[in-house]
C-alpha cells in the first residue's frame, strides 16, 4: 500500500498542451477512478503515473519518493491495459511470472506467487494454456493475474472491461471490486464508463480537456457538483439544465424560468442580484407528484425500464426535459405532463458554469 | 438463360487464364526434370519425353563439379547473408516504425529511392570498395553488399505496424529493456513476418549470380549458380548435365518454402492478429 501525489503535473506534446497542471493526493488503499470523456487526457495521466509518458513538469511522488524519472518497473506499479496486452507466445503461467523472471527472482518463488494469483483468480486450469486460447474474461483476469504476482503499490487500470461484453463487465466489475478488499491494495482505475466509476470508486477524479474538475466521492460528485460538467457528466439519465434568471419580489429571492412563466425556484444565496441569468439543474429522479414547482411539457418518447420509467418531454422551445417515474406505465407519447419538483432539489449555476452555493 | 451463358463463358475464360499461367509456370520444371534424363543433343532437338540417361547425367556432373565444396560455399553465403538481412533489416523495419523522430520519414523515403537504383550502377564502385577492402574473391564480399535490403526493411516496418504498442508498454512496466523488448517479445511475436522474410531473402541470395560472379574468380569459392553457369557456357555444353546441377540447385530453395510455406502466407498477412 501507498500514497501517491501529483503536483501541479503537466503533460505537452510540442505546443499542445493536454495536462494542465493536476494536483491529487491518492492515499493508501483507495480505489480512484479517472473518468471524463474521450480525449480528456485520463489515460495520459495514468501512463504518465505509469511512467510510460514523460512529465513536462511537476512532481509525481509514490510514498514520497520523486518518481518522474524512475524506470516503469522501479516505480512499484503495475499495469492492466485495455487490450489485456498479454504476451501472444508465452502460456498464462509463463506471461504471469514474466516480470518477475527478468527481476531475478528465484523460479520457487515465482511459481509460488503465481499459484497464489491463480488461486485468487480461479486460473488454475488455464496455466499451460496460451492467451489466444482464452476468452476475453478470462484474458483480462490473466491481465490483473499478472499484475498481482509483482506485489505492486499501486494498481493501475487503464480501461479494463471496455473490450468485454455487458454481461462479462458486470461480472469482471465485482471481481475487480472483491481483489479491492481482498488486497487492500491501492487501485488508480480509468474509465469513460460511469457506472464503473460509480460502483468502484472510493474517490472519482473527473477530467475535462486534461483538467481536473472535481475530485470527490461517487455520491458526493452526484449530490453536490462543482460545476455544469461534473453535473451534467455524473449521473445516467444525465442532469436537465433550464435556463433561468434571478428575481427578488415579496421579500424573497428566486429564480424564474423564462420559458416556464409560473416556475419560481427560491434561492437561498445573498451573492446574487436580480438579472443575473443562470442554470437550473434538476435530475431526472427528482420529478415528484408532490414538488411545489412544476414545468408544463409533452411527452416526446418513454423507456420503461419495469422499475421505473423514463420520459423524454418537450417544452414549446423545443427543450428536452427527463423525467423518471415509478408510476410511468399509464404514460403514452404526446400526453401533456405537469413536470413538478422540489425547488429545494434543484442546483445552481452561474453562467461560468460554477455552481451557486 | 443469357445470365447463365455469360457465367459459363467466364467460367471458360477464368479456368482458361488459370490454367494457362500454370501451365507457364510448371512448363519449365517439367522440361528441367525431363531434359536431365535424356543426352544433351535430345535435348537440343526438343525432345520432351523421358530418356534413359539421367544415370550418365549425375555421373558426369558429379565427375565435373566438386558438389559438397559448391554446396558448402552456396550454403555458407546463403546463411550469412540471410540472417545478417533478416537481423539488420527487421531491427531498421522496427525502429523506423517504433521511434519517432523529426528527419525519420525524410530518412526512410531516402532509404526506399535507394530501391530504384539498378544493381548494374553499384557494381564497379562496389567492386572497387572491396577491392579495397581485400575482400575480392571472398564470401564477406558476397555477403556484405546484401545485408542492408531496403525492402526487407520496408517489409518489416509494414508488418510492425500491426505490432500492439500495449505489448511495448506492458514489457517496460515488466522492467525490459529496449533491446530486450525487441528480443523476447517483437521477434517471438512477429516469427510469421521473419518466416517470410527467411524465404524471400533465402531465395535471393542462394540464386544470387551476377555480384558473386563478378567478386568470386576462384573455382574453390564459386557458388552453384556460377558452376551451372559455366557449364552451359563451355565450349560444348552437356545440357543434361546442366538439367541435374539446376535441379539440385532447386532443391533447397524448393525444401525451404514447402516447409515454411504456412508461415509464408501467414507473414504475408500479417503476423499479429
Amino acid at each position: 500500500m501507498s500514497e501517491l501525489q501529483l503536483s501541479n503535473v503537466r503533460k505537452s506534446y510540442g505546443g499542445l498542451e493536454v495536462i494542465k497542471g493536476v494536483d491529487l493526493d491518492i492515499k493508501s488503499g483507495e480505489f480512484v477512478v479517472f473518468v471524463g470523456p474521450s480525449g480528456c487526457g485520463k489515460s495520459t495521466l495514468l501512463r504518465m503515473i505509469a511512467g510510460l509518458e514523460e512529465i513536462t513538469s511537476g512532481d509525481l511522488t509514490i510514498d514520497d519518493m520523486l518518481m518522474n524519472d524512475v524506470d516503469p518497473s522501479k516505480r512499484g506499479i503495475a499495469m492492466v491495459f485495455q487490450s489485456y496486452a498479454l504476451y501472444p507466445h508465452m502460456t498464462v503461467r509463463e506471461n504471469m511470472g514474466f516480470a518477475l523472471r527478468f527481476a531475478g527472482v528465484p523460479k520457487v518463488e515465482i511459481e509460488k506467487r503465481v499459484m497464489e494469483a491463480a488461486n485468487i483468480l480461479e486460473l488454475g486450469p488455464l496455466l499451460d494454456r496460451k492467451p489466444k486460447q482464452l476468452s476475453g474474461g478470462q484474458r483480462q483476469r490473466v491481465a490483473i493475474g499478472r499484475a498481482i504476482v509483482r506485489h505492486p503499490k499501486i494498481f493501475l487500470f487503464d480501461e479494463p472491461l471496455s473490450n468485454l461484453d455487458a454481461e462479462l463487465r458486470v461480472h469482471m466489475r465485482i471481481e475487480i471490486a472483491r481483489l479491492h478488499k481482498q488486497l487492500a491494495a491501492t487501485i488508480i482505475y480509468v474509465t469513460h464508463d460511469q457506472v464503473e466509476a460509480m460502483t468502484l470508486a472510493d474517490k472519482i477524479v473527473v477530467m475535462r480537456a486534461g483538467v481536473v474538475e472535481q475530485v470527490g466521492s461517487p455520491l458526493d460528485l452526484y449530490d453536490d457538483p462543482a460545476n455544469l460538467f461534473v453535473a451534467g457528466f455524473i449521473g445516467s439519465p444525465k442532469m436537465n439544465f433550464l435556463k433561468g434568471v434571478i428575481e427578488t419580489g415579496d421579500g424573497e429571492v428566486y429564480a424564474r424560468l423564462p420559458d416556464y412563466a409560473d416556475t419560481k425556484v427560491p434561492v437561498a444565496l445573498t451573492h446574487v442580484a436580480p438579472g443575473m441569468p443562470i442554470t437550473v439543474g434538476i435530475r431526472p429522479e427528482h420529478f415528484k407528484e408532490q414538488g411545489s414547482a412544476s414545468l408544463d411539457l409533452t411527452i416526446d418518447m418513454l423507456e420503461h425500464l419495469g422499475g421505473e420509467t423514463f420520459a423524454y418531454a418537450r417544452h414549446g422551445n423545443g427543450e428536452l426535459v427527463v423525467i423518471e417515474t415509478k408510476n410511468g406505465r399509464g404514460l403514452k407519447s404526446g400526453d401533456g405532463i405537469a413536470a413538478r419538483f422540489d425547488p429545494a432539489c434543484a442546483l445552481l449555476f452561474d453562467e461560468s458554469g460554477k455552481r451557486l452555493r | 438463360m443469357r445470365t447463365s451463358t455469360a457465367n459459363i463463358a467466364s467460367a471458360i475464360l477464368t479456368y482458361g487464364f488459370v490454367g494457362l499461367m500454370a501451365f507457364l509456370s510448371v512448363f519449365p520444371f517439367i522440361w528441367m526434370a525431363l531434359g536431365a534424363t535424356n543426352s544433351s543433343i535430345d535435348i537440343i532437338k526438343g525432345r520432351l519425353a523421358p530418356g534413359e540417361a539421367l544415370a550418365t547425367n549425375i555421373a558426369n556432373f558429379f565427375t565435373l563439379v566438386n558438389v559438397p565444396l559448391v554446396f558448402w560455399n552456396s550454403a555458407k553465403v546463403t546463411i550469412f547473408a540471410t540472417v545478417l538481412t533478416l537481423a539488420v533489416s527487421s531491427l531498421a523495419g522496427y525502429g523506423f516504425e517504433i521511434f519517432r523522430s523529426r528527419h525519420r520519414e525524410r530518412l526512410y523515403r531516402a532509404m526506399l529511392l535507394t530501391l530504384m537504383i539498378p544493381f548494374a550502377a553499384l557494381m564497379i564502385p562496389l567492386f572497387i570498395m572491396m577491392g579495397k577492402m581485400g575482400l575480392i574473391n571472398t564470401h564477406i564480399a558476397v555477403v556484405l553488399p546484401t545485408i542492408g535490403s531496403a525492402f526487407i526493411v520496408f517489409y518489416f516496418r509494414q508488418s510492425t505496424k500491426a505490432f500492439p504498442s500495449e505489448l511495448r508498454d506492458a514489457a517496460k512496466v515488466d522492467g525490459l529493456k529496449e533491446w530486450q523488448i525487441f528480443l523476447y517479445i517483437y521477434v517471438p511475436v512477429m516469427r510469421s513476418t521473419y518466416a517470410a522474410a527467411f524465404i524471400i531473402v533465402f531465395m535471393t541470395a542462394w540464386n544470387n549470380y551476377l555480384w558473386p560472379l563478378i567478386v568470386l574468380q576462384s573455382n574453390e569459392t564459386k557458388t552453384i549458380t556460377l558452376v551451372i553457369s559455366s557449364l552451359a557456357s563451355a565450349y560444348y555444353p552437356d545440357y543434361g548435365v546442366v538439367m541435374v546441377g539446376t535441379i539440385l540447385a532447386t532443391l533447397p530453395t524448393l525444401a525451404v518454402f514447402f516447409f515454411m510455406q504456412r508461415q509464408f502466407v501467414q507473414g504475408m498477412l500479417g503476423s499479429v492478429k
